[in-house]
């Protein structure tokens, strides 16, 4: 009974620790950084509503007005108990303090610009579609116009290497989010903003405008291919010439 | 004496009438947004175009946000204000009655033109999102006169709060009975004294910022075009400097709220009174430099210091999670009293909200969860799970007193149980493909990647609440003729206006108990108690 429990106990502990908590995994290393800023955040939520729950619970049990019991009987009738009120004032400071200052430094690897990118792409946001431009190859690839079931256009990402997206919009606000890297940044018209991501899977995933932008917003998607550093440069030769 | 029937309330300047129209009003809206979230939930149950065209998915979503927010929520706690808080301070009327009207007035019509802003306006109507961000909102964009219809309406709205925040605190600070200080206020007129200046420091910004809208609408201004040299994050600045403070706006008066009923219903005294009310300052205050946190992913703010600010509010809401548990704790709780049960539910739900805000208050995080189906579901467990259950604690809680009849406690129960089980169904697997990467403000989403089921559970959830709100209304129309009479105090309260006759005499009482305590009602019935 008791060692059953043990297993039990350790399989939901070692399952927890190797789970997500239903955030993707991180296709890059930026969304990989975020994804285990994540999992800190989820077990201090856990723990924190743990212990509320189980005072709310407590109380709501072992003080709960029995059957029988004189309708008007009061409760004890104590007001404060200042050293408690301390307490429950510092620690939750203290947690706040940890996780902001974790916060802090994801967020500062996260959008940290790499002095020497091993490419970059001009990503322009119009309503509605994309346009993605490597200067340095001479590509411009350009969406078709946005519809249901249409993938859109493809950026091509080489693997293990940053790439720099110089994001701007050409009409309205739109965001560029990969939900699979854990990312997004909006395209705000009139300013130019730019992230790195370097990713760290193989594959396509899937990407979409995230900043409601008029009437084909939820269709304004697209496509990010991450390859090989090789087949990259054998892409971008094919796709300039 | 007053006019009697429908004249007497329309043209009314009684505090508890205009107090019960607000109510009345807001909760209306609260069912035309009900609906028009119904008609989102039948769109989104399965892939694919099914129940209305995308455009006039925008439009739902636009007018739903924009009346859940400025139309039901925040109306319902200032309807709650105008009641409770003259009778709470022993004062018979508001300091200045016709204002009052008048504030009733203009937000009816406000309601109104935003409802035509989208009903009557055959394809122009406001579909740019319930924060109406230009360059989307501007004349290129959405040239139809549904976004101006919305300006005005909204304008009018917040007019209103101006008025009724310069009434509220004129007759909290000059009209307090003898004896009840600052520091015996009721916590829930503390709550509406911060929600009231938080609408007066929060409001005229967002006003100027409609104005500069609709004067780059209409006069060839460029103030957020930069087509014209102007910018759009300037808008989203003046916006969300009213928008934070607006949804404390919202939630103060129902953490108001379930702090006056745990106590009746655990009969104790608040724990910690005084940390409470400094927890409330306190938010009030933080409330005002958090704004930004809507703007992270705009690489436009200094996200640090946003941040950091949104991360200290969490402090004092925190506080109070214990005091509401330190009031229970050595309790004698009835916790099947229908507002008891609203005010657990509250507890419950908006836990949830509060450790997901904090989640998204670290801005990485916020970078793959804001404008997700996450972020949708978060916002709703502080909004509906907690504000509108907090609405219904209050109804229960104060209908006796409002109509000198009672509820039905059975039914209360049922209702309250169907709308927890209703809205944890809808809202939790909002989480869940929020985080797979489903963006918010979709009509349509591909099939087969993780968006199928919770989507259809989450459809299912909203069968599930409305039955439980049907059954509410069906009860309250039905013992609101015939309930069983309700006694001045039916519960044991704590606050002055148990001491008066349910409902209450025109000028509000005919005497008043002595007060030294924040509990004068409870001081009356238990003198062998007073310290
Ligand atoms: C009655 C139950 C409710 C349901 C089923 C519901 C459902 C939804 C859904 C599915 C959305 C997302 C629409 C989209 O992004 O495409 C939404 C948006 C929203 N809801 Fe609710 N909601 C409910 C109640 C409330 C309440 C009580 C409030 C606030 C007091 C509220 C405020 C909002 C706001 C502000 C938005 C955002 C609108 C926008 O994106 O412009 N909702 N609701
Ligand atoms: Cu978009
Ligand atoms: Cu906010």
């Amino acid at each position: 009974m008791r060692r059953a429990a043990v297993v039990v106990a350790l399989a939901l502990v070692t399952s927890a620790c190797s789970s997500t908590f239903g955030f993707p995994e991180g296709g890059t290393q930026q969304g990989r950084d975020i994804r285990e800023l994540w999992t800190v955040f989820v077990l201090a939520a856990i723990a924190v509503a743990g212990v509320v729950y189980a005072l709310i619970a407590w109380s709501l049990l072992r003080y709960r007005r029995r059957r029988g019991e004189d309708p008007d009987a009061l409760g004890r009738q104590f007001h404060a108990n200042v050293p408690l009120e301390v307490a429950y004032t510092a620690i939750p400071v203290a947690i706040v303090v940890a996780l902001f200052s974790a916060s802090l430094l994801t967020e500062r690897r996260v959008t940290a610009l790499d002095p020497d990118p091993a490419t970059t792409v001009e990503a322009t946001a119009f309503a509605w579609g994309w346009r993605f431009v490597y200067p340095e190859e001479q590509i411009e690839i350009v969406s078709p116009p946005s519809r249901p079931g249409e993938p859109g256009p493809e950026l091509v990402l080489p693997l293990g290497e940053p790439t720099r997206v110089v994001l701007r919009s050409q009409d309205v606000i739109h965001a560029f989010w990969v939900p699979a890297f854990n990312f997004k940044r909006d395209a705000i018209p009139g300013r130019t903003t730019s992230f790195d991501l370097t990713p760290t899977h193989l594959g396509r995933f899937r990407g979409v405008c995230a900043e409601f932008c008029g009437l084909n917003h939820a269709v304004m998607t697209f496509t990010v291919r991450v390859v090989e550093p090789e087949a990259f440069e054998a892409w971008a030769r094919e796709a300039a010439g | 004496m007053s006019a009697r029937g429908a004249v007497g309330w329309l043209t009314t300047t009684d505090h508890k009438r205009i107090g019960i129209l607000y109510c009345l009003t807001a909760f209306g809206f609260f069912l035309v947004g009900g609906a028009l979230a119904g008609l989102i939930r039948a769109e989104l149950a399965s892939p694919g175009q099914q129940v209305v065209a995308i455009g006039t998915y925008n439009e739902l979503f636009t007018i739903h946000g924009t009346v859940m927010i400025f139309l039901f929520l925040a109306p319902f706690g200032a309807g709650l204000i105008n009641y409770l808080v003259p009778l709470q301070i022993g004062a018979p009327d508001m300091a200045f009655p016709r204002l009052n009207a008048a504030s009733y007035w203009t937000y009816a019509s406000g309601g109104l033109l935003v409802l035509l802003s989208s009903f009557a306006t055959a394809g122009t109507g406001a579909a740019m999102g319930w924060y109406a961000y230009p360059p989307l909102s501007g004349p290129r964009f959405s040239p139809g006169v549904g976004v101006d219809l919305w300006i005005g309406g909204i304008a009018l709205v917040a007019i209103s709060s101006l008025l009724t925040g310069v009434n509220v605190l004129t007759t909290v600070f000059l009209m307090r009975a003898p004896g009840m200080t600052m520091w015996r206020l009721p916590v829930f007129t503390w709550n509406a004294v911060v929600t009231v200046v938080l609408g007066l420091l929060a409001f005229p910004p967002a006003v100027a910022a409609f104005a500069l809208l609709f004067l780059d609408r209409r006069l060839g201004g460029s103030a957020f075009d930069p087509a014209g040299g102007g910018d759009p994050i300037v808008y989203q600045h003046l916006f969300w400097f009213l928008g934070h403070p607006e949804v404390y706006i919202l939630i103060l008066p129902f953490f108001g709220v379930i702090t006056e009923v745990i106590p009746v219903f655990s009969r104790k005294p608040l724990f910690g009174y005084p940390g409470f009310v400094l927890a409330t300052l306190a938010i009030g205050a933080l409330s005002i430099g958090v704004w930004a946190h809507h703007m992270f992913t705009t690489g436009a703010v200094d996200n640090p210091f946003f941040s950091a600010m949104t991360f200290t509010i969490a402090v004092p809401t925190g506080v109070k999670f214990f005091n509401w548990i330190g009031t229970m704790w050595g309790g004698r709780i009835r916790w099947s009293a229908a507002p008891m049960m609203f005010a657990i539910a509250f507890l419950l739900n908006f836990l949830i909200g509060g450790v997901t805000g904090i989640m998204l208050a670290a801005p990485p995080l916020d970078y793959h969860l804001n404008d997700s189906y996450f972020l949708v579901s978060h916002f709703h467990y502080t909004m509906m799970g907690g504000g509108a259950f907090g609405v219904f604690a209050a109804i229960y809680f104060w209908f006796p007193k409002m109509t000198g009849r009672m509820l039905s406690e059975r039914v209360g129960r049922l209702v309250a149980v169907g709308m927890f089980v209703g809205f944890n169904l809808t809202f939790w697997p909002q989480f869940v493909v929020g985080l797979r990467g489903m963006p918010r403000r979709v009509p349509d989403y591909p099939p087969g990647i993780g968006f199928d089921a919770p989507n259809l559970v989450s459809t299912l959830g909203v069968v599930v609440m409305s039955l439980a709100v049907l059954l509410f209304v069906w009860d309250w129309w039905r013992s609101l003729r015939r309930g069983p009479s309700a006694s001045d105090d039916p519960w044991g309260g704590d606050s002055l206006e148990w001491t008066t006759s349910s409902p209450p005499p025109e000028h509000n009482f005919s005497t008043l108990p002595a007060i030294r305590s924040h509990r004068p009602a409870f001081d009356q019935r238990h003198p062998e108690l007073v310290r």
